[in-house]
Protein backbone atom coordinates (compact mmCIF):
# COMPACT_ATOMS: atom_id res chain seq x y z
CA UNK A 1 0.00 0.00 0.00
CA UNK A 2 1.08 3.52 -0.83
CA UNK A 3 3.04 4.92 2.14
CA UNK A 4 1.02 8.12 2.20
CA UNK A 5 -2.21 6.14 2.43
CA UNK A 6 -0.79 4.04 5.25
CA UNK A 7 -0.18 7.26 7.15
CA UNK A 8 -3.73 8.45 6.43
CA UNK A 9 -5.16 5.20 7.77
CA UNK A 10 -2.97 5.40 10.86
CA UNK A 11 -3.97 9.01 11.52
CA UNK A 12 -7.69 8.26 11.07
CA UNK A 13 -7.52 5.24 13.40
CA UNK A 14 -5.81 7.35 16.07
CA UNK A 15 -8.19 10.26 15.62
CA UNK A 16 -11.51 8.39 15.51
CA UNK A 17 -10.69 5.09 17.26
CA UNK A 18 -10.66 1.63 15.63
CA UNK A 19 -14.26 0.95 16.68
CA UNK A 20 -15.53 4.00 14.76
CA UNK A 21 -13.90 3.46 11.40
CA UNK A 22 -14.52 0.98 8.59
CA UNK A 23 -11.99 0.41 5.82
CA UNK A 24 -13.55 -0.45 2.45
CA UNK A 25 -11.35 -1.80 -0.34
CA UNK A 26 -11.93 -1.60 -4.08
CA UNK A 27 -9.08 -3.89 -5.13
CA UNK A 28 -9.36 -5.77 -8.41
CA UNK A 29 -7.48 -8.94 -7.44
CA UNK A 30 -7.78 -11.17 -4.40
CA UNK A 31 -4.06 -11.21 -3.64
CA UNK A 32 -3.88 -7.42 -3.56
CA UNK A 33 -7.04 -7.22 -1.45
CA UNK A 34 -5.49 -9.62 1.03
CA UNK A 35 -2.32 -7.54 1.35
CA UNK A 36 -4.36 -4.37 1.88
CA UNK A 37 -6.50 -6.09 4.48
CA UNK A 38 -3.41 -7.40 6.23
CA UNK A 39 -1.86 -3.93 6.25
CA UNK A 40 -4.81 -2.30 8.06
CA UNK A 41 -5.24 -5.14 10.54
CA UNK A 42 -1.93 -6.89 11.34
CA UNK A 43 0.47 -4.28 9.90
CA UNK A 44 2.41 -3.66 6.69
CA UNK A 45 3.74 -7.07 5.54
CA UNK A 46 6.45 -5.37 3.47
CA UNK A 47 7.73 -3.47 6.53
CA UNK A 48 8.17 -0.39 4.36
CA UNK A 49 5.56 2.04 5.60
CA UNK A 50 4.15 3.73 8.69
CA UNK A 51 2.05 0.63 9.48
CA UNK A 52 5.08 -1.70 9.68
CA UNK A 53 4.76 -3.50 12.99
CA UNK A 54 1.55 -1.60 13.81
CA UNK A 55 -1.48 -3.86 14.33
CA UNK A 56 -4.44 -1.52 14.05
CA UNK A 57 -6.96 -4.38 13.89
CA UNK A 58 -9.39 -2.22 11.91
CA UNK A 59 -12.65 -3.62 10.54
CA UNK A 60 -11.95 -4.11 6.83
CA UNK A 61 -14.31 -5.19 4.05
CA UNK A 62 -14.19 -5.42 0.30
CA UNK A 63 -16.80 -3.22 -1.34
CA UNK A 64 -18.31 -6.40 -2.87
CA UNK A 65 -18.89 -7.95 0.56
CA UNK A 66 -22.69 -8.28 0.87
CA UNK A 67 -22.61 -6.49 4.26
CA UNK A 68 -21.17 -3.39 2.60
CA UNK A 69 -22.86 -3.65 -0.78
CA UNK A 70 -26.32 -3.57 0.79
CA UNK A 71 -25.54 -0.20 2.42
CA UNK A 72 -24.84 1.45 -0.95
CA UNK A 73 -27.35 3.54 -2.87
CA UNK A 74 -28.61 0.97 -5.44
CA UNK A 75 -29.03 3.42 -8.32
CA UNK A 76 -25.59 4.96 -7.82
CA UNK A 77 -24.06 1.49 -7.40
CA UNK A 78 -25.48 0.41 -10.75
CA UNK A 79 -24.12 3.50 -12.44
CA UNK A 80 -20.67 3.60 -10.78
CA UNK A 81 -19.79 0.00 -9.90
CA UNK A 82 -22.23 -2.25 -11.81
CA UNK A 83 -19.83 -2.76 -14.72
CA UNK A 84 -16.88 -3.78 -12.53
CA UNK A 85 -19.13 -6.09 -10.58
CA UNK A 86 -19.77 -8.04 -13.77
CA UNK A 87 -16.11 -8.49 -14.68
CA UNK A 88 -14.44 -9.06 -11.30
CA UNK A 89 -14.59 -12.20 -9.16
CA UNK A 90 -16.61 -10.56 -6.40
CA UNK A 91 -16.89 -13.62 -4.18
CA UNK A 92 -13.14 -14.30 -4.21
CA UNK A 93 -12.43 -10.66 -3.37
CA UNK A 94 -14.86 -10.55 -0.45
CA UNK A 95 -13.57 -13.90 0.78
CA UNK A 96 -9.89 -12.86 0.69
CA UNK A 97 -10.65 -9.83 2.85
CA UNK A 98 -12.95 -11.82 5.14
CA UNK A 99 -10.18 -14.27 5.98
CA UNK A 100 -7.82 -11.48 7.02
CA UNK A 101 -10.59 -9.75 8.96
CA UNK A 102 -11.47 -12.88 10.90
CA UNK A 103 -7.85 -13.47 11.71
CA UNK A 104 -6.68 -9.98 12.62
CA UNK A 105 -9.50 -7.43 13.05
CA UNK A 106 -10.24 -6.44 16.62
CA UNK A 107 -13.57 -4.90 15.60
CA UNK A 108 -16.17 -5.97 13.01
CA UNK A 109 -19.54 -4.57 11.99
CA UNK B 1 -30.59 2.38 10.67
CA UNK B 2 -27.81 0.85 8.61
CA UNK B 3 -24.70 -0.92 9.83
CA UNK B 4 -22.52 1.94 8.71
CA UNK B 5 -24.47 4.71 10.42
CA UNK B 6 -22.18 6.94 12.46
CA UNK B 7 -19.01 5.26 11.16
CA UNK B 8 -16.11 6.98 9.45
CA UNK B 9 -15.38 5.32 6.14
CA UNK B 10 -11.83 5.01 4.86
CA UNK B 11 -12.23 4.17 1.17
CA UNK B 12 -9.21 2.62 -0.53
CA UNK B 13 -10.07 2.30 -4.18
CA UNK B 14 -8.03 0.95 -7.05
CA UNK B 15 -7.80 2.27 -10.57
CA UNK B 16 -8.29 -1.16 -12.16
CA UNK B 17 -10.93 -2.19 -9.63
CA UNK B 18 -13.39 0.13 -7.95
CA UNK B 19 -12.00 3.69 -7.70
CA UNK B 20 -12.35 5.79 -4.54
CA UNK B 21 -14.79 8.37 -6.00
CA UNK B 22 -17.15 5.60 -7.21
CA UNK B 23 -17.35 4.18 -3.69
CA UNK B 24 -17.70 7.67 -2.26
CA UNK B 25 -20.73 8.32 -4.47
CA UNK B 26 -22.37 5.03 -3.44
CA UNK B 27 -21.98 5.57 0.30
CA UNK B 28 -22.72 9.29 0.38
CA UNK B 29 -26.19 8.74 1.81
CA UNK B 30 -25.70 5.62 3.98
CA UNK B 31 -25.41 7.54 7.26
CA UNK B 32 -21.64 7.23 7.51
CA UNK B 33 -19.12 10.00 7.16
CA UNK B 34 -16.49 9.55 4.48
CA UNK B 35 -13.18 10.36 6.18
CA UNK B 36 -11.29 10.01 2.90
CA UNK B 37 -11.47 8.29 -0.46
CA UNK B 38 -8.35 7.53 -2.47
CA UNK B 39 -7.51 5.54 -5.57
CA UNK B 40 -4.28 3.62 -5.84
CA UNK B 41 -2.86 2.36 -9.08
CA UNK B 42 -0.41 -0.41 -9.75
CA UNK B 43 1.89 -0.06 -12.70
Amino acid sequence: MDLQNQQRIKDAAEKFGAENVVVVLGSSDAEGAEIYAETVTAGDPTFAGPLAGVSLGLPVYHVFDPAIREEADPAVWEEQIGMMEMVLDTEALAEAVRKMREEHSKVTL
Amino acid sequence: MGKLTGKKLLLLGERDGVPGPAMEACFQSCGAEIAFAVTECFV
